[in-house]
């Protein structure tokens, strides 16, 4: 089965698993079988077969997984989205089929995407000109204390969201060409490898700027999330594992002092700390979730039967269902089985991501397919750790699952650019790959 | 009538249909791996540099990289017909180094000696940690260091 069959094949059952869950939502709803979930499942494969057709005509040797994964996720965000607000729903499908036109104007237009190495240095002036904008006076956005929003008249999007592609553009190709004097240059102190000093410059600049993230835009979150992208790109580029030891190290100050001195970072702290400290308004909404997600069980309650509002009432029983928590809602739906499954699926694109990478014949291209799988991942990490009360709990959005046009397709941006990379890659090594693909187990 | 039952058939149909879906692909994902863990021999395969597989055995002498240049240590260049070093694509051993020249020195054979020629290179070529000035004989065991590359000189 070719690598284009296989992923045709791989549609079939996330087109059926969203009409069950669709199906499953109106039967506890509305308390009848419609066949409008025949009808959104159908529509869902239409729009999935559009892609697929465009990738077979397109990138006909990219990775044949990472698409249906990614339609999986939207499958599961759909589902649950319309289960707490059919309205927003409507919204999410909408920018599902906004993300993916990008989709198809990234690998149109990217086709050689060595050309973004060429205009790094605009890319990454590009990437942190979108992180200030929310604290720009007029179009700027306060959401719950952090400056994540972008507003110009009807326009609103997550300028973060984009960066995040934009800064590891910047990153991949820079230590594609510095990667050698990082490692030459570096000299033993005390037994760890440390550095050359006149090349520690740019690291010095990127842990600034994730400092100055967590200060200005008050985004915990994206400041981890850069952060550690960073890190595992420069590991990958160096193989010089002090390097990140010394990084890890130095956020880890510099998160500390942040936290003891800025109010916004230090309240955040303290909730995921102590969050029954106070349980009725800081630490309401980790509460909530954490007990949602207790509540689940090992199977969940099943699709629709997670209470999302206060009975009777607008009042939120779980804050932003849609978009932090809407984690903690698959795992009240579908329980522990759900939501590891939900977990596999980023594990698995985090696997397929670091695989195009080693695939890949050339430096620039091994390090932007890490660096986006890493971007990716620790995104998924982020929140999932935030809700679940690993890490504190911040607002970045869970990739293709929870509402949100921005993430939604900065997501489906960022895949694109990872199945042109993964397409050269095969296409490189040659025919061999594809037709030396295992007979499929139907069994 | 009620629907409690299917709701449930629905859910667990669901879970068993996303496990196998999730298992197929991991399946697959997994004989992919093993089947393609050729082509990176070191954890990033950053090193590899194409198209110059060592032939020991050709020759009887070789260069031999030491460090840097994005070459593996111990890699063996033959010295049959001579061979440049350099920055550029032109060179036959290409070195990912800074301070490399495009062509930055080659290595060539006469009446059966071999000798190294610096390529009026911009930062120079040390032999023995002595700056090269025109071309010197190679003996077993020279060494050969442009910007932070080193090589060593093998006769047999």
């Amino acid at each position: 089965m070719s690598a284009r069959n296989r992923e045709l094949f791989a549609l079939v059952p996330v087109a059926l698993l969203l009409t069950a869950g669709f199906t499953a939502v109106f039967a506890q709803e509305s308390s009848q079988l419609d066949n409008l979930s025949l009808i959104y499942g159908a529509y869902f494969f239409a729009v999935c077969l559009a892609t697929h057709i465009y990738l077979r005509i397109r990138l006909p040797f990219a990775d044949p997984y990472l698409f249906p994964l990614a339609a999986l996720l939207m499958a599961f965000g759909l589902v649950m989205i319309y289960r707490i607000d059919a309205s927003l729903a409507r919204d999410q499908a909408n920018w599902f089929v906004l993300g993916l036109v990008l989709f198809a104007l990234t690998i149109q237009f990217l086709r050689d995407y060595d050309v973004l190495e060429r205009y790094r240095y605009t890319i990454a002036v590009v990437g942190l000109l979108l992180l200030l904008a929310p604290r720009l006076p007029g179009i700027g956005q306060q959401v719950n204390g952090a400056y994540l929003g972008v507003k110009a008249g009807p326009l609103a999007f997550q300028p973060a969201e984009f960066s995040k592609i934009c800064l590891v553009v910047f990153l991949a190709s820079y230590l594609r060409e510095h990667r050698e004097v990082l490692i030459v240059g570096a000299r033993r102190v005390l037994g760890v490898t440390l550095p050359p000093l006149k090349h520690f410059g740019p690291m010095l600049v990127v842990w600034g700027a994730s400092m100055f993230m967590l200060v200005f835009i008050r985004d915990l979150g994206s400041s981890l999330m850069f952060f550690a992208a960073f890190l595992a790109l420069l590991y990958v580029a160096t193989g010089r594992f002090s390097f990140v030891a010394i990084g890890m190290a130095m956020f880890l100050v510099g998160a500390w002092f942040f936290a003891a001195t800025v109010p916004h970072v230090h309240d955040r702290v303290d909730v995921w700390l102590d969050p029954y400290a106070h349980p009725q308004t800081s630490g309401y909404q980790i509460l909530q979730s954490i007990f949602a997600e207790a509540d689940g069980g090992l199977f969940g309650k099943g699709f629709g039967q997670a209470l999302v509002t206060v009975p009777g009432t607008h009042a939120p029983l779980l804050p932003a269902a849609q978009t932090d928590t809407i984690y903690s809602l698959i795992v009240n739906e579908l329980g522990l089985f759900g939501a590891s499954a939900v977990i596999l699926i980023y594990l698995l694109i985090a696997a397929r991501g670091f695989k195009i990478a080693l695939l890949a014949a050339d430096g620039f291209s091994k390090l932007l397919a890490t660096g986006l799988t890493a971007v990716f991942s620790i995104q998924a990490f982020v929140i999932i750790g935030g809700v679940t009360r690993v890490i504190p709990l911040t607002g970045v959005t869970l990739p293709f699952i929870s509402y949100g046009g921005s993430s939604i397709v900065a997501n489906f941006v960022l895949l694109a650019l990872l199945l042109l990379v993964s397409d050269r890659a095969r296409r490189e090594i040659g025919a061999g790959e594809r037709s030396g693909d295992f007979a499929l187990g139907r069994a | 009538m009620d629907y409690a039952p299917i709701s449930v058939a629905l859910k667990f149909g669901f879970l068993v249909v996303l496990y196998l879906f999730l298992l197929w692909i991991a399946r697959s994902a997994l004989k992919d791996l093993r089947r393609t863990a050729s082509p990176a021999p070191d954890a990033t395969g950053f090193h590899q540099a194409p198209g110059f597989a060592p032939s020991p055995g050709a020759a009887d002498a070789w260069l031999v990289a030491e460090r840097g240049g994005g070459l593996n240590a111990g890699e063996r260049f033959d010295l049959i017909g001579g061979l440049s070093i350099g920055r550029s694509s032109e060179a036959d051993v290409r070195i990912d180094d800074r301070y490399a020249s495009g062509v930055h020195a080659r290595i060539f054979s006469r009446d059966g000696h071999t000798y190294v020629e610096d390529m009026n290179s911009t930062n120079g070529t040390l032999l023995n940690d002595a700056t090269l000035s025109g071309e010197a004989e190679l003996i077993d065991g020279d060494v050969v260091r442009i910007g932070d590359t080193e090589f060593r000189y093998e006769a047999t």
